[in-house]
């Protein structure tokens, strides 16, 4: 169970180095793709399927989609299709690829051993999260609203046209 | 959660709720001095639940936050602060009504900082202190960057950005070494796995370390002082003094708490940690404040020789610590207020008047404005019969007191450095040479509307200091009231 950790956490590293030495923006988000995904192996290993779960549907899934679509739209003129083109050589899809299918292999041989979790592991279901969540941590809940509140004004004002241009 | 529990939350349930209905009366409203009254009745009606609140402290709510004296007195800081800082704010923005920059949103941001800073001084978990700093920091990104058309402000902003998310990371590893360590996030309970433990794992001081070198960063200590300078200039001259005040003064708050509530003091394994911090921040600080030619980056490398000064103070461990800190930090805050008010008057429309030159025979053409300045940089100095002083002096006695000879010693040789640069900024206050064109050009200004509010609190500023360095008998009475409070509910803290 322990070596199954190991690779996780390597791929997991060796994808967020290729992230921070990409050069190119859409090319270093596959990879921090794949690290997010990694990582969620590792939580569904440590006995928590639920944040797993979590990390692939908020982060992996909707928040770097998000990233991918706005990077590419921001690029929009006469060159972008052959700029695209350029962007999805082949060549660029072995690396994420191999990380991805080593998760892969080791998600399959998880879920196919079925063997027995090792002793000091805690399953965390979601009712318990949720009960946490909404028990103990409520006022975390509301501050956290607030903090999206505070990151939304900013990135509001830092975003807006100036009042010159928009008359 | 009970009446009792919603009672002792009514501050930050108050600014939390103002905090949106100040954003739904921009929806409503872009005006300026609507939203601006607005922020600063927020403060004040935030304010008024504090003695509510106080009638049932000391209470915990929730796990993630305890309401006692103690963190009631920081929130009263940090909020008259505030109430300061927006109306600054408001002439600063006057000033600049033809930037065309709709300014609204800047006190509705400066509103959810002060949200964070009073749940940060009220935090005894580690989510609510690393949310409360969150809220804090992402609230600063905004409003550091705010002229965003202008080179410094942005550049300020970004740099603040990476080093205060880095720092963040830092935080959140330490958290979860120490919640490895000790299977439990509440401050009192991980100081009671830790002393019931005799030997001290490496673990927990790489834990310890890590929040440490965090805290160390919001401060401005030592090593991790390099934003300082930079953001300092950058920023808007109010939110300089927002940074320099507000944001600080609740990261001591929680940073008295977290050594109170780990005990910290009778650990003493990181004692040579705290010791490099004060003594690299004292020297670091004055050494790159004796180098500065701007006004704005001499305060901001003072200041970090000041939190040196405090992490002295609070090295020296125990109730008259935090005495001391509380003191100090009071002294502290009026002080800079009053040196970071007095910038924001002398600003004009194109910049913030951070040289020497803008400072050039002030004392003749505007003598209020300078006397006001003069106090403050005295007190910044520590001469008697201003605030400062007598805060330099309790430092200097609670050092004592601990027997920490080198660190004092350092910390009033690093005094003498100090008076050395703020003497020369009050002596370019006296310089007559160029007195007629100053004149001239401040007669030619006209008076801006508001200017009421930020004559009212230079005055209240400058009278405090005053008043806190010559008659501080009842300040200092109450603050040792109020801080036995939080030694006690320390040890009761248990749940």
């Amino acid at each position: 169970m322990e070596i199954l950790f190991y690779i996780a956490a390597s791929v997991a590293v060796l994808a967020t180095l290729r992230v921070i030495t990409h050069l190119h923006a859409v090319h270093a988000l596959l990879y921090l793709i794949v690290a997010l995904i990694a990582s969620a192996l590792i939580f569904y290993l440590l006995g928590a399927p639920f944040a797993a779960a979590l990390e692939i549907i908020v982060y992996a899934g909707a928040i770097m989609v998000l990233f991918i679509f706005v990077v590419m739209l921001l690029n929009q003129g006469p060159l972008t299709v052959e700029q695209e083109r350029r962007w999805l050589s082949p060549g660029i899809w072995i690396g994420p690829s191999l990380l991805a299918f080593v998760l892969l292999g080791e998600a399959f041989y998880v879920i196919m051993a079925e063997h027995a979790p090792s002793h000091d592991l805690v399953y965390v279901q979601p009712k318990e999260v949720a009960i946490s969540l909404y028990g103990p941590y409520m006022i975390a809940i509301e501050l956290a609203s607030m903090l999206l509140l505070a990151g939304l004004i900013g990135a509001y004002h830092m975003g807006r046209r100036r009042g010159k241009e928009r008359r | 959660m009970t009446t009792t529990d919603l009672f002792a939350l009514s501050p930050i349930l108050a600014m939390g709720s103002l905090c949106i209905m100040t954003m739904l009366g921009i929806a409503v409203r872009r005006h300026h001095a609507t939203i601006a009254t607005l922020a600063a009745a927020s403060v004040v009606i935030t304010l008024g639940t504090l003695p509510l609140a106080a009638s049932v402290a000391p209470r915990t709510v929730a796990m993630l936050l305890r309401l006692d004296t103690y963190a009631l007195l920081y929130m009263g800081l940090v909020l008259a602060a505030t109430l300061i800082v927006i109306a600054l704010s408001y002439h600063y923005w006057t000033l600049r009504v033809n930037d065309r920059e709709e300014c609204e949103e800047f006190y509705l941001l400066v509103l959810v900082a002060t949200f964070g800073a009073l749940i940060l001084t009220a935090s005894v978990h580690f989510v609510s202190f690393f949310l409360g700093l969150e809220l804090i920091s992402v609230s600063l990104y905004g409003l550091i960057g705010y002229l965003r058309t202008r080179r410094a402000p942005l550049e300020a902003s970004l740099k603040y950005l990476l080093l205060s998310s880095t720092a963040s990371a830092f935080l959140l590893f330490g958290m979860a070494l120490l919640y490895f360590q000790t299977g439990t996030m509440v401050f009192a309970e991980v100081g009671a796995a830790m002393a019931a433990h005799g030997t001290k794992p490496l673990l927990w001081l790489g834990g310890l370390t890590l929040v440490m070198v965090a805290i160390g960063f919001k401060l401005g200590l030592a090593p991790f002082h390099l934003w300082i300078p930079d953001v300092y200039q950058g920023a808007p001259t109010p939110i300089t003094a927002y940074v320099a005040t507000v944001a600080k003064v609740a990261v001591v708050a929680l940073l008295l708490r977290f050594v109170s509530d780990l005990r910290m003091a009778e650990m003493q394994i990181l004692d040579p940690f705290f010791g490099f911090l004060a003594a690299a921040s004292m020297l670091a600080g004055n050494f790159l404040a004796l180098l500065q030619q701007n006004v704005k980056r001499l305060l901001a490398c003072s200041s970090i020789a000041h939190f040196g000064y405090l992490q002295v103070a609070l090295l020296a461990g125990g109730p008259f610590a935090a005495e001391a800190v509380t003191f100090y930090l009071v002294a502290y805050v009026t002080t800079t207020l009053g040196a970071f008010g007095v910038v924001t008057v002398r600003s004009t429309p194109l910049r913030d008047a951070d040289t020497f030159e803008d400072y050039r025979g002030l004392f003749w053409s505007r003598p209020w404005l300078a006397v006001t300045f003069i106090l403050s940089l005295l007190s910044l100095a520590g001469i008697p019969i201003t605030a400062g002083f007598l805060g330099k002096f309790y430092a200097i006695a609670a050092g004592v007191q601990a027997g920490l000879w080198p660190l004092v010693l350092l910390l009033i040789l690093n005094s003498a450095i100090g008076v050395y640069y703020y003497l020369r900024l009050i002596v370019t206050l006296f310089d007559r040479s160029t007195a007629e064109i100053t004149i001239e050009t401040s007669a030619s200004g006209h008076v801006i509307p508001g200017h009421w509010a930020t004559v009212l609190s230079l005055s209240v500023i400058a009278s405090m200091l005053l008043w806190l360095g010559s008659y501080p008998g009842p300040a200092i009475d109450f603050i040792r009231l109020v801080v036995t409070d939080l030694a006690t509910t320390a040890l009761h803290a248990r749940f």
